[in-house]
């Protein structure tokens, strides 16, 4: 799209560029970025979900691709059903939850924030749900992935006043994208 | 601006006080639901609780609530300034009218005017309302009703992407995406622009690509927003109560508040002295209407 922004100090969140500012920030933090007044972000899909902010997706971007999955240790591999009152750690807390209700299994959910993968080896989980790619981290860690709750991809997110009020432009933002991605 | 109680609390109070003058200028009641309802399907919102082996609401949607509570289907104009909890135990304070029984686009008219009235009353510039409608929506995909709950994913989404990718029709497609991207102040909808014509009035927008996918709704939604404010501000639709039509709106008060500069009038009359005759003569003036501040 011919907008490039760099930042000279990794800790400068905010780099001007031309007629647009961009924000550096967490990538769980994008949606509620755009829901609370930013024009535009790029963000997972899993942490859209996650969040459950009241935002427009307008684009499915090609880029980001992998799944949300339920992992175990690969000495204790079980089916979903026998899960019953297993506790599971996961950056995703709605998204397990919700995914283990589907499937009449009640489970306790532990909040983590990140390497995961530490949670059962420490023996505070039984199971994992979390970001799967190449399948290398968990392979790693002794892990075996079990069944896939979704696929995951990057958004393109718009604020809803934003989309409104900037009417032309967004569409024309969204439009150059697409370009992009059509090549 | 500070945030602490008493300041939000003179916000609130502020901007609450001019609401109630204004519904009740336009011959509205107030009405006083409950704070717990018992649970039902048909009950939006609210945080669930469990109560001597019953399940409850705690605040719900006012105007789902509404409906609940309606054994008759009489004609009323009811308006109600109160907190919701929105499935969890943070609230929001909101403020709404429901006109039911009104003929024609009346309804419609009549409560989109409260609407611009409570703007001009709280000094609100640069505030909007885009109307859109679910009918026309419904109509438009009757063809391809198996392809609805894409479509309408599409547009709470505003993603035309999906709907590109729907096997169907080019001239559909066309048709859709005209709909989709349609922004103005007369559209193809006859009823939306009987409604803005009868409004008159430059921040009034036909926009059919908003949609409130609320299950009362029926057929005309819009939403209430600000450049200033990166959220909306409320919204509302038309809805149907027995053989009545209805319409009715909700504004987010916790938004209001960001928006209103509060004018605090004083024209109380100050009071000191004796305990003995002061309060007599507060309790007078009181009773002639008159406001009093007394000075501890």
């Amino acid at each position: 799209m011919g907008i490039k922004g760099t930042r000279d100090d990794p800790r400068r969140l905010v780099v001007d560029v031309g007629e647009y500012v961009l924000l550096f920030s967490k990538p769980f933090d994008v949606p509620v970025y755009v829901e609370h007044g930013i024009d535009m972000g790029i963000a997972g899909s899993d942490v859209v979900e996650e969040r459950s902010c009241d935002l427009f997706i307008p684009l499915e971007l090609p880029f980001g691709k992998c799944r949300l999955s339920v992992i175990t240790p690969k000495h204790h591999i079980v089916p979903i059903e026998a899960m019953e009152g297993y506790r599971v750690g996961t950056k995703y807390p709605t998204l397990a939850k919700k995914f283990f209700s589907s499937r009449g299994v009640n489970v306790e959910i532990i909040k983590l924030n990140g390497s995961v993968e530490l949670a059962p080896k420490a023996g505070i989980t039984d199971v994992l749900v979390d970001i799967v790619d190449t399948g290398r981290t968990l392979a790693a860690n002794d892990l075996v992935e079990i069944e896939k709750i979704t696929d995951v991809s990057a958004l393109l997110l718009v604020n809803r006043i934003a989309q409104k009020v900037k009417f032309d432009r967004i569409n024309e933002i969204i439009h150059r994208i697409k370009q992009v991605i059509e090549g | 601006m500070t945030k602490d109680l008493f300041s939000q609390s003179a916000r609130f109070a502020y901007v609450s006080k001019t609401l109630r003058r204004v519904f009740d200028l336009w011959n509205y009641s107030e009405i006083f639901l409950s704070t717990v309802e018992s649970h039902d399907h048909s009950l939006r919102d609210g945080l669930k609780i469990v109560f001597d082996n019953q399940v409850y609401l705690v605040k719900p949607d006012i105007t789902s609530q509404l409906l609940f509570n309606m054994k008759t289907s009489d004609k009323r104009r009811l308006f109600y300034i109160s907190e919701v909890l929105r499935n969890s135990i943070s609230g929001r304070w909101q403020a709404g009218v429901e006109f039911i029984g009104g003929d024609g686009i009346q309804t419609h008219v009549e409560v989109l005017s409260i609407l611009l009235t409570v703007f001009d009353a709280l000094g609100l510039d640069e505030v909007f309302v885009d109307i859109g409608s679910l009918r026309l929506w419904r109509e438009a995909v009757k063809e391809i009703e198996e392809y609805s709950s894409v479509i309408f994913e599409s547009l709470r989404r505003r993603n035309f992407g999906m709907i590109e990718e729907l096997p169907i029709d080019h001239r559909k497609k066309e048709e859709l995406w005209e709909l989709f991207n349609f922004r103005g102040q007369t559209g193809p909808y006859k009823k939306l622009n009987q409604v803005v014509q009868a409004l008159s009035d430059h921040r009034v927008f036909v926009d059919l690509g908003t949609v409130r996918f609320y299950p009362y709704y029926d057929d005309l939604v819009f939403e209430v927003y600000s450049p200033k404010l990166g959220r909306p501000i409320g919204g509302g639709g038309e809805y149907r109560v027995g053989p009545l039509q209805a319409c009715g709106f909700a504004l987010d008060l916790n938004a209001l508040i960001q928006l209103v500069k509060p004018v605090f009038e004083d024209d109380r009359t100050e009071l000191k002295g004796n305990p003995e005759t002061l309060y007599k003569e507060a309790r007078r003036l009181i009773m002639k209407g008159k406001g009093v501040k007394i000075d501890p």
